[in-house]
């Protein structure tokens, strides 16, 4: 156990964390250099393409240290998004030391604080890094002087580093060896394993993820979850290589690896949950982890209603690899059986939506977020609402109260009015400032969390050029004038687009949606009309002219495979339709509701 | 009953418009061209058993670039390999700039027997536009020639929704076309497809077509006109004098099998779909080497074929008939469709007969709507 190392590489998005991984895991000869890619560890598709790392992932590097000894490095790679955040403290949960990674062009950022803070709530060793010295912006002497003076750091501790070239990470492997204390743990003791992640694979089962606390655990043995008691018997365990599982002997405390017990039954994992053994169990369960707060909410139907018993196992599947994903059973009158989630933002939203897509081929339909509002009856009660469908009865309402947060948001001098302009058009409050190293500013606002979840942090980045950050957490509820703003398509109320809204936006909010269906909504054979109704009147309105005549002019033998192919198209675009009264709403027009105006 | 179709991919110009396989300025190849389709003729009459044809089609591209003497000798040659049946149907598509007496004559005597001739517009102004390189006068003298020739069925070749066209100037076009007392007319509205100038020019805006309105009222005058001129429609695009329907045309629409000569020919036997490198040249030296011209194949399964030849027959006014798929696919429409079908008729797309199942006229203007749904 002297020799195990478990830390984790923590920073503001974009700072290089996962570049770092990828020296790290080369300087370990841990994959070969035909399996190398860039972003080694961004292994889901969405993650590829957006350049972000959406789940913390972990891989075991064998290290050889100066002292001639080697060394099993646990390396957790994590997210850097604000709402990612539940990720990395989980990932943080099974480390003894993270390395503080901080860009030395743009210095400390308001992530790189929040992280910062859970490192420490966690009790964990911090090495401080300054990456991208290779930049010719690269200030690392003024950067070591936030590090220290803002962030409270040891100086002396700071490591100079070129994730891309590669320059002064060896040093940084070394650090990790002498300045990270190993795992604590004992290893004859009863078994006690943290799950932190895991996920779902068709053939063999769920994937546990976890970190042994005490105790070994080998194939062969019956193992039982101290939530459920449900008991297994375990096929294999080994450690993440990258790309590969290695099978393992065993695995003893201290170490950070995976169990395979052939579980199909997916409700039976729970990531903060503790395995210990069937026949010899531990005293009581870890800690586990604090509940998340979700904050988002929007319900999510299948476009086929066939795909209704899928999209229920996706889910399911989904959530054992997203604890931070809620869901129950809702249903609309336009789309069908669907289900109610909460998030915990938008970005988390988009991501579940695309990996429900890609990972379990189902096309989605979603309506527009909401968060979560106290609404306090005239008998005194009080009712939480996320959902507008169960907006109620205005008549027997007293008043309603929506929740604020405190942001804090970290930008150069220069841009203070732009972003002060915003803050103000989103119903900020109370406003202050100062200046946590000069020429940068750090403003805190009291917002109502429904203007922040809408694009809030795409406004700022643009306000900004990229260079505010932003970090939020929930402060209070304060009182408010909501309303249930509704949808009619020739008349008819589509249930998915109703959106509960402040009054002051609801004419604009109104409008947008309008336009937007306006927009994506194909023509068809008669005159569409669209209304947003607030109560009984209509507040916005706009209309599709109908399609006159829709029809391919020649087809001839050399024409028909071609001609057959377009009208296959259509067939497919029809099939991505719902169809609400008579017209035909393709998903697209949904999800463009959701999104602001530009 | 068989139906050949021979492509002739050469062309004086190329059209703004034109997406079919055509390439002007190739005169050099124009011999090799023809000798190679000889050469493929001789070949498809070794390899495959063909029926008597009923119908032969020469298309293009401009097949009357070539001499007449080169025309008839590929008929004759045809003639010479292939049985044909009575009556058979044979059809050449003609450019007024491409024709005089003796061509024509020519033709007539070596069989063929329809004359399709590409007018497009009797509007000076819009030929132009549409880099037509003859004008409306040639293109009235170019049917008194054919008539002097001895062709009695006559097609002409119209297109609307043309850039810059209104109603009054496609009344006046389709007037004088009907005044020429044409067998047959194909009034195409312009398609403006992908890969074409027209498709670039229209994407920066700088196509001025007809709106949808006038369109919709371009199309309620062609109806009207053909109708008092004694011109049924029997297809989307298709009108005829009872009896001048283009046999080998309905061929394609009741998605029958044909087969095919000529670079980027596309033939359909045994189910088969098979084209043919568009390449002129390419065709060539496969032709000459012995190799395969064929560049892609398609093959579909039953019930797409089936569907497939529901939705071509739709194109039809008489629409496609049950019985008929009952015997070659063994499936039933009503059946096979079941309520998509019914909100079809609901809808006034579609009406359902004894015998057939055929678009409304309500439906004709929204064809692609019904197929998208039968497809
Ligand atoms: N010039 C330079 N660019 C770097 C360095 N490290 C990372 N980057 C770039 O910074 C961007 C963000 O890196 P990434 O590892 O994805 O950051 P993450 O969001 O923290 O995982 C990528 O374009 C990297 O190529 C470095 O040391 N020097
Ligand atoms: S004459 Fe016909 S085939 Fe030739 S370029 Fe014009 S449209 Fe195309
Ligand atoms: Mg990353």
């Amino acid at each position: 156990m002297k020799h195990i190392r478990n830390f984790s590489i923590i920073a503001h998005i974009d700072h290089g964390k996962s570049t770092l991984a990828d020296r790290m895991i080369q300087l370990c000869n841990q994959v070969s250099v035909r399996e190398f890619k860039d972003q080694m560890l961004d292994n889901m598709d969405i993650e590829r393409e957006r350049g972000i790392t959406i789940k913390s992932q972990t891989i075991c590097l064998p290290y050889t240290a100066k002292d001639g000894k080697t060394y099993e490095l646990n390396l957790v790679d994590t997210p850097g998004h604000v709402d990612f955040s539940y990720e990395v403290s989980r990932a943080l949960s099974s480390c003894e030391g993270a390395l503080l990674l901080v860009d030395a062009a743009q210095g400390v950022q308001a992530q790189t604080l929040a992280n910062l803070y859970l490192a420490m709530e966690n009790n964990l060793e911090i090495i401080p890094v300054i990456n991208k010295i290779d930049l010719q912006s690269a200030e690392p002497e003024k950067v070591a002087e936030q590090i220290e003076d803002d962030l409270g750091l040891d100086r002396d501790h700071i490591q100079l580093c070129s994730a891309k070239t590669g320059k002064g990470v060896d040093d940084i492997l070394e650090a990790i060896v002498k300045f990270l204390p190993p795992p604590k743990g004992d290893p004859v003791s009863e078994l006690q394993a943290l799950i932190f992640d895991a996920h779902y694979d068709a053939f063999r089962g769920t994937i546990i993820s976890c970190r042994l606390i005490n105790g070994t655990i080998k194939a062969g043995e019956m193992i039982k979850f101290m939530s459920n008691n449900a008991t297994y018997k375990v096929e294999e365990v080994g450690l993440f290589r990258g790309v590969s599982k290695e099978p393992q002997k065993q695995l003893s405390a201290g170490q950070i690896g995976y169990i395979l017990a052939g579980i199909k039954t997916i409700s039976d994992t729970r990531p903060g949950d503790t395995i210990t053994h069937k026949d010899r169990p531990c005293a009581q369960a870890l800690a586990g982890f604090k509940m998340v707060q979700q904050v988002v909410f929007s319900s999510i139907y299948p476009i086929s209603t066939d795909d209704y018993e899928n999209l229920a196992t996706a889910i399911e599947k989904l959530q054992l690899n997203d604890a931070a994903l809620t869901y129950q059973k809702d249903s609309s009158v336009a789309l069908g059986f669907g289900f109610r989630c909460g998030f915990l933002g938008l970005l988390h939203l988009e991501v579940v939506q695309e990996r429900l897509e890609r990972e379990f081929d189902i096309s989605l339909i979603l309506t527009v977020p909401s968060v979560k509002y106290n609404f306090y009856l005239n008998d005194d009660s009080m009712v939480e609402v996320d959902n507008p469908a169960h907006f109620p009865d205005p008549s027997k309402v007293s008043r309603v109260e929506e929740p604020y947060i405190k942001a804090t948001i970290l930008m150069p001098e220069r841009y203070m009015g732009v972003v002060m302009a915003l803050c103000m058009e989103r119903r900020g409050d109370n406003t202050h400032y100062h200046y946590p190293m000069p020429g940068r500013i750090e403003l805190t606002c009291e917002l109502p969390l429904a203007e922040v979840i809408y694009d809030f942090y795409d406004k700022l980045k643009s306000a900004t050029q990229g260079y505010g950050s932003f970090d939020y957490s929930l402060y209070d509820y304060r009182k408010s004038d909501l309303v249930k703003l509704d949808i009619l398509v020739n008349g008819e109320l589509v249930d998915a687009l109703s959106q509960l809204v402040h009054r002051v936006n609801s004419r604009a909010r109104g409008l947008h949606a309008c336009e937007q269906l306006q927009r994506e909504i194909p023509r068809q054979m008669f005159k569409i009309a669209i209304q947003a109704a607030i109560g009984g009147s209509i507040v916005a309105r706009t209309t599709i002219s109908a399609l006159r005549k829709d029809v391919i002019a020649k087809c001839y033998g050399g024409d028909i495979s071609r001609k057959r192919k377009l009208l296959e198209k259509q067939k497919a675009g029809k099939k991505r339709m719902k169809t609400v009264g008579n017209v035909e709403i393709p998903q697209k027009a949904f999800l463009a509701v959701l999104k602001s105006e530009q | 009953m068989s139906s050949l179709y021979i492509h002739i991919p050469f062309c004086l110009s190329k059209c703004p418009y034109c997406s079919f396989v055509s390439y002007p300025g190739m005169d050099k190849l124009h011999q090799r061209y023809v000798a190679a389709l000889l050469l493929e003729a001789q070949w498809l009459h070794q390899n495959a058993s063909v029926s008597p044809l009923s119908t032969l089609f020469l298309g293009g591209g401009t097949p009357t670039i070539f001499s007449g003497r080169e025309l008839a000798q590929l008929v004759s040659c045809c003639q010479e390999l292939f049985a044909f049946s009575d009556q058979a149907e044979i059809s050449i598509e003609a450019n007024p700039k491409t024709i005089n007496p003796e061509k024509l004559s020519l033709l007539r005597h070596s069989g063929i027997n329809r004359l399709s001739i590409g007018v497009q517009s009797f509007n000076d102004k819009e030929l132009q536009l549409l880099g037509r390189p003859h004008s409306a006068e040639d293109a009235a003298e170019a049917v008194q020639l054919a008539r002097a020739a001895g062709f009695d069925n006559i097609s002409l070749d119209l297109m609307y929704g043309l850039p810059g066209q209104d109603h009054y100037s496609w009344q006046q076009t389709l007037e004088q076309a009907i005044s020429i007392a044409p067998d047959h007319l194909s009034l195409y509205e312009l398609t403006v497809e992908q890969g074409t100038p027209y498709h670039l020019q229209r994407n920066q805006g700088l196509l001025d077509l007809p709106d949808e309105e006038n369109m919709v009222i371009m199309d309620q005058l062609t109806a009207t006109l053909c109708r008092q001129a004694g011109l049924a429609q029997y297809e989307i695009s298709n009108y005829a004098r009872p009896g001048y329907e283009c046999r080998h045309n309905i061929n394609y629409w009741q998605n029958g099998p044909y087969l095919a000569l000529g670079a980027g020919a596309v033939g359909c036997v045994d189910g088969r779909r098979r084209q043919k490198t568009c390449d002129p040249r390419h065709y060539c030296e496969q032709i000459e080497s012995g190799q395969s011209v064929v560049q892609e194949e398609e093959c579909l399964e039953r019930t797409a074929s089936f569907r497939e030849t529901v939705v071509m027959g739709l194109r039809m006014t008489c629409g496609v008939s049950k019985i008929q798929l009952q015997q070659r696919y063994e499936m039933d429409l009503d059946d096979y469709y079941g309520d998509t079908l019914i909100h079809l008729v609901n809808q006034g797309l579609v009406e359902i007969t004894a015998s057939h199942l055929r678009l409304t006229a309500r439906g004709r203007s929204f064809a692609n709507q019904v197929m998208a749904e039968l497809v």
